[in-house]
C-alpha cells in the first residue's frame, strides 16, 4: 500500500502508520517498515491485489497491530531496545501461556523455553539467524500469536512424544492393545451416507465447526463458546437445534431417494453400528450384574455411554 | 443435549482435511497460519475470511485443537457484575489487552441489577429512617458501607472520579475549620454530618493533612462505631454513610504517606496469622502503627493459614482501576493500567495464576499456594482448600472467579476444587 497508492497520499498513509508503529524506537526506517507493510499486502492481498483500492489498502494496513509488529519485526532484526521490550513484555507470559497450555510445570518451562528460542532465532540458516518472529504478521495481536504458535508447537511436540513411545513403555504403563475393531459386517446404506453428506453439506461452515467441535473433538459447551465467541447457552441451543435439523434433513433426503417415512426413519434409527453398539452395551451389563453378585458392577465403556 | 445420528458421526469423521485443503494451490497455506488462527480466535477478520478459516477449521480436528488451546482462559469467564475496568480477569495477564465484546452483553442485565439494588436500597432506607433521610444512621444500623453514589468504598474515597468532580470551592480556612469540627466531634464520640464539599476538600487534601487527619481518627475512642453522613446541597445530592469500628478508621481514611504508589515495588511481608483471642493484644498494637490492617471478618471461619498483609501504609488507600498480573512467580499490581508493576503477594511457592472480580483476588500456585484478598490486596489470607482429610497439593494451574463467592480452582492434575462460599468449605471433581 505505502508505495503502490498514489504518490502524495499514499506517502501521507505511510507516514502516518509509520508513526503510529513507533518503528523510529527501534531503528527502522519508514522504507523499511513500507517494505515489511508491502510484502504483507502481497500475502493477504495476493489475490486482490491488483483490485484493491489504495483505501482498501489503507484500511487493511491500519487494521494491523502495527506497534506490535514494528516490535517483532525489530526483534528479528536483532534490535537490543527491541528485545528488551519483547522480554519486559512477554517472557513471563510465554511462561504462563505454556502452562495454561501444558498444564505441567516442568513441560511448560521446556515449551516457552523452546519457543523462545526459536523467536530468538538460534538456528541459522545459510549463516543468517532466522527468527520466528519474521512470520508475525500483526493481523491478531501478538501475545495471541504466541499462544497459537505455542499450541501448534506443543501439538507437534505432542505427536512426536505420542510416535516415540516404545511398546514396552506402554506394556509397562498397564496399556492393553485392543483388538482391531471388524468391519461392520454390512456395509452401511450408500442412500443413508448420501442423504447425511447432503444434509451435512447444507450447513454452514460455523455449524459444522460447532457440530465437529461437540461431538467429533468432545469439547464442551464453554470451549465452544469461548472459541467462537458466543454464550454458552447460545451454542448449547445451537446444537439442538442443529441436532433437529439434521435429523429432519436427512429423512427428506432418504424420501426424495424413493424411501417411504417409515423405511427413512428405519433406515436411520437402526443404522448397523448402533446394532454393534446396543449389543454390546446390553452384553456388558448383563455380564457385570451376573459375574459380580453383590459386588461391584464394573463401569460401562465410556464410549457406550457417550453414545447412548 | 440432543443427540444426533450416529451416521452423522461417522460422516463428519470421514471429512478429512485434505477435502478441506483441495484446490488450493500453494502447498504452505494448507493449514491457516499462526496469524490468521489468531485474528479468527481474536475476531478480527473479516466475513469471507471468516468463513474461510471456518471451513477448514470445520474439516481439520488439528486446527481446532490450536485454537481450543490458543484461545485464554481469561476470555472463558463472562464478566458478570463488575464495571469494565474491573471485570474478571484469570491465569493469563492481558494487561493492556481490551475485551469489548464482552460489554455488549454484559450491560443489559447489568442495568436492571443495578437498577434492582437501587431500589431495594432505597426501600430499606425509607423503611428504615422514614423522614430521616438528611440525619446520621445509628452505628447498628448499617454494619458495613452502604452508599448511594457509585461504588467508592473507604479507601477510594478520595480519587473516585466523582469526588475529583466535585466542587472544591472551599478556601483553606474553611477547610481548617472543617477538619476541626470533625477531630473535636470524633473525639467526643458523636455522630458527624458534613458536605460533600467539605468532606472532598478534606479528603484531597495533601499528605501533611492527610496524615494529621487520620491520627486523629487513630486517636479517636474505639467502643462503638462511627458514621459518617455526606451530604450534599447541591445539584447532585448523594448520600454517604460509612461505618468505621476500631482499626477500620484508619484504613479508610489513611493516606498515602509516600506520596505515589508507583514508586514502591517491595513484596508485601507476610505474617502468621494470630488465633482469634489474642485479637486485643494485636489490636492494640495495630492502634501505634501508621498502617491498620484489618484481619478480615469472614476469614475466620475458613482454613486460614496465614494472613500476609502490606507493610507500607500507602498502598491500603488503592486506586480502583487496579491491574494484575504474574511475573517472575509473584502476583504484582498496577494501579496505572500497566504502565507500571509493584510486587503485591509473593509466597514460598512460585504463584502461577489469578483471578480477581471487584475487591477479591484469588491467586495460586506450586504446591497447592492459594491466597484471598477481600480488599484488592491490601491483606492476604492463605486458604487451604480440604475435603475429608485430603487436602489440596497440587500446582494451581487456573482459577475461575464466576462470582465473588464461586469459586473454581484447577490443578496441574486436572482436580477441580470448587466452592460456593468464598472460599469456607470445598468440593473436589
Amino acid at each position: 500500500m505505502p508505495r503502490s497508492a498514489q504518490p502524495g497520499q499514499g506517502a501521507d498513509v505511510a507516514t502516518a502508520l509509520y508513526e503510529r508503529s513507533g518503528a523510529a524506537a527501534y531503528g527502522m526506517s519508514a522504507e523499511q517498515f513500507a517494505t515489511i507493510l508491502d510484502e504483507i499486502l502481497r500475502k493477504y492481498l495476493s489475490q486482490d491485489s491488483a483490485h484493491a483500492s489504495a483505501d482498501q489498502k489503507a484500511d487493511f494496513c491500519a487494521g494491523l497491530h502495527l506497534e506490535e509488529l514494528a516490535l517483532a519485526r525489530a526483534c528479528a532484526a536483532g534490535n537490543e531496545r527491541a528485545w528488551q521490550d519483547f522480554i519486559s513484555r512477554y517472557r513471563q507470559k510465554l511462561h504462563s501461556m505454556a502452562l495454561h497450555i501444558t498444564r505441567d510445570g516442568a513441560h511448560a518451562a521446556e515449551l516457552a523455553d523452546s519457543l523462545f528460542a526459536d523467536l530468538y532465532g538460534v538456528n541459522a540458516r545459510d549463516g543468517v539467524r532466522s527468527s520466528k518472529l519474521v512470520s508475525y504478521i500483526g493481523r491478531g495481536s501478538l501475545e495471541g500469536w504466541l499462544r497459537t504458535v505455542m499450541a501448534q508447537e506443543f501439538i507437534n511436540r505432542y505427536r512426536k512424544q505420542k510416535r516415540t513411545v516404545s511398546l514396552e513403555e506402554q506394556t509397562e504403563e498397564g496399556v492393553q492393545f485392543a483388538a482391531a475393531v471388524p468391519e461392520p459386517a454390512c456395509a452401511s446404506d450408500q442412500r443413508l451416507e448420501a442423504a447425511t453428506d447432503e444434509a451435512l453439506a447444507e450447513l454452514s461452515s460455523e455449524d459444522r465447526f460447532t457440530l465437529a467441535s461437540y461431538y467429533l473433538d468432545g469439547r464442551t459447551l464453554a470451549e465452544i463458546a469461548r472459541m467462537l465467541r458466543l454464550h454458552e447457552s447460545s451454542v448449547s441451543r445451537r446444537l439442538d437445534r442443529l441436532a433437529t435439523g439434521l435429523r429432519k434433513r436427512i429423512l427428506a433426503g432418504l424420501r426424495m431417494q424413493g424411501m417411504s417415512h417409515a423405511q427413512a426413519a428405519e433406515a436411520l434409527e437402526t443404522d448397523v453400528r448402533d446394532i454393534r453398539l446396543n449389543l454390546r452395551s446390553r452384553l456388558t451389563q448383563d455380564s457385570g450384574a451376573k459375574t459380580f453378585p453383590g459386588g461391584k458392577v464394573p463401569e460401562q465403556d465410556a464410549g457406550d455411554r457417550s453414545h447412548d | 443435549m440432543t443427540e444426533v445420528p450416529k451416521i452423522v458421526y461417522d460422516r463428519l469423521r470421514a471429512a478429512l482435511p485434505e477435502r478441506a485443503l483441495s484446490g488450493r494451490a500453494e502447498p504452505e497455506r494448507a493449514h491457516p497460519d499462526a496469524d490468521l488462527l489468531t485474528a479468527f480466535a481474536e475476531q478480527a477478520l473479516s466475513a469471507t475470511e471468516r468463513d474461510g478459516v471456518l471451513e477448514h477449521l470445520a474439516l481439520c480436528g488439528d486446527c481446532r485443537e490450536v485454537i481450543a488451546l490458543a484461545i485464554p482462559a481469561a476470555d472463558m469467564v463472562p464478566p458478570p457484575i463488575a464495571d469494565e475496568t474491573d471485570r474478571v480477569r484469570t491465569t493469563v495477564s492481558r494487561a493492556g489487552a481490551p475485551a469489548p465484546h464482552k460489554l455488549s452483553f454484559a450491560w443489559p442485565s447489568l442495568r436492571w441489577a443495578a437498577l434492582a439494588a437501587g431500589v431495594a436500597v432505597a426501600a430499606a432506607v425509607l423503611l428504615m429512617h422514614p423522614g430521616k433521610l438528611n440525619q446520621a444512621m445509628p452505628p447498628s444500623a448499617n454494619p458495613q458501607i452502604a452508599t448511594a453514589v457509585p461504588p467508592a468504598s473507604g479507601p477510594q474515597i478520595a480519587s473516585s472520579p466523582m469526588d475529583q468532580s466535585a466542587p472544591l470551592a472551599k478556601t483553606d480556612e474553611a477547610r481548617q475549620k472543617s477538619e476541626l469540627q470533625l477531630s473535636n466531634k470524633l473525639k467526643a464520640g458523636q455522630v458527624v454530618t458534613r458536605s460533600l464539599q467539605a468532606e472532598s476538600g478534606i479528603l484531597l487534601a495533601g499528605n501533611k493533612k492527610d496524615s494529621a487527619q487520620a491520627d486523629k481518627l487513630s486517636a479517636a475512642p474505639s467502643a462503638g462505631s462511627r458514621t459518617f453522613h455526606y451530604d450534599a446541597p447541591a445539584g447532585r445530592r448523594a448520600t454517604e454513610t460509612v461505618e468505621v469500628s476500631g482499626a477500620a478508621a484508619g484504613v479508610a481514611l489513611a493516606p498515602s504517606a509516600e506520596g505515589s504508589l508507583m514508586a514502591r515495588n517491595d513484596a508485601p511481608a507476610i505474617e502468621k496469622a494470630k488465633p482469634a483471642l489474642q485479637g486485643i493484644e494485636a489490636t492494640e498494637r495495630q492502634k501505634t502503627e501508621s498502617a491498620v490492617v484489618p484481619a478480615p471478618a469472614r476469614s475466620q471461619a475458613r482454613n486460614v493459614m496465614s494472613v500476609a498483609k502490606l507493610a507500607s501504609p500507602a498502598s491500603q488507600t488503592l486506586a480502583q482501576n487496579v491491574t494484575w498480573t504474574i511475573a517472575a512467580g509473584a502476583l504484582q499490581r498496577s494501579l496505572d493500567g500497566g504502565q507500571s508493576w509493584q510486587n503485591a503477594l509473593r509466597t514460598d511457592h512460585p504463584l502461577l495464576c489469578y483471578a480477581s472480580h471487584d475487591e477479591d483476588v484469588w491467586t495460586g500456585g506450586q504446591a497447592g499456594t492459594l491466597f484471598h484478598s477481600a480488599d484488592r490486596g491490601v491483606t492476604w489470607v492463605q486458604v487451604q482448600p480440604s475435603i475429608k482429610a485430603q487436602a489440596l497439593s497440587s500446582d494451581i494451574t487456573h482459577i475461575d472467579m464466576r462470582s465473588t463467592a464461586e469459586i473454581v480452582v484447577s490443578t496441574s492434575n486436572d482436580e477441580i476444587w470448587s466452592s460456593a462460599d468464598g472460599g469456607k468449605t470445598w468440593d473436589k471433581k
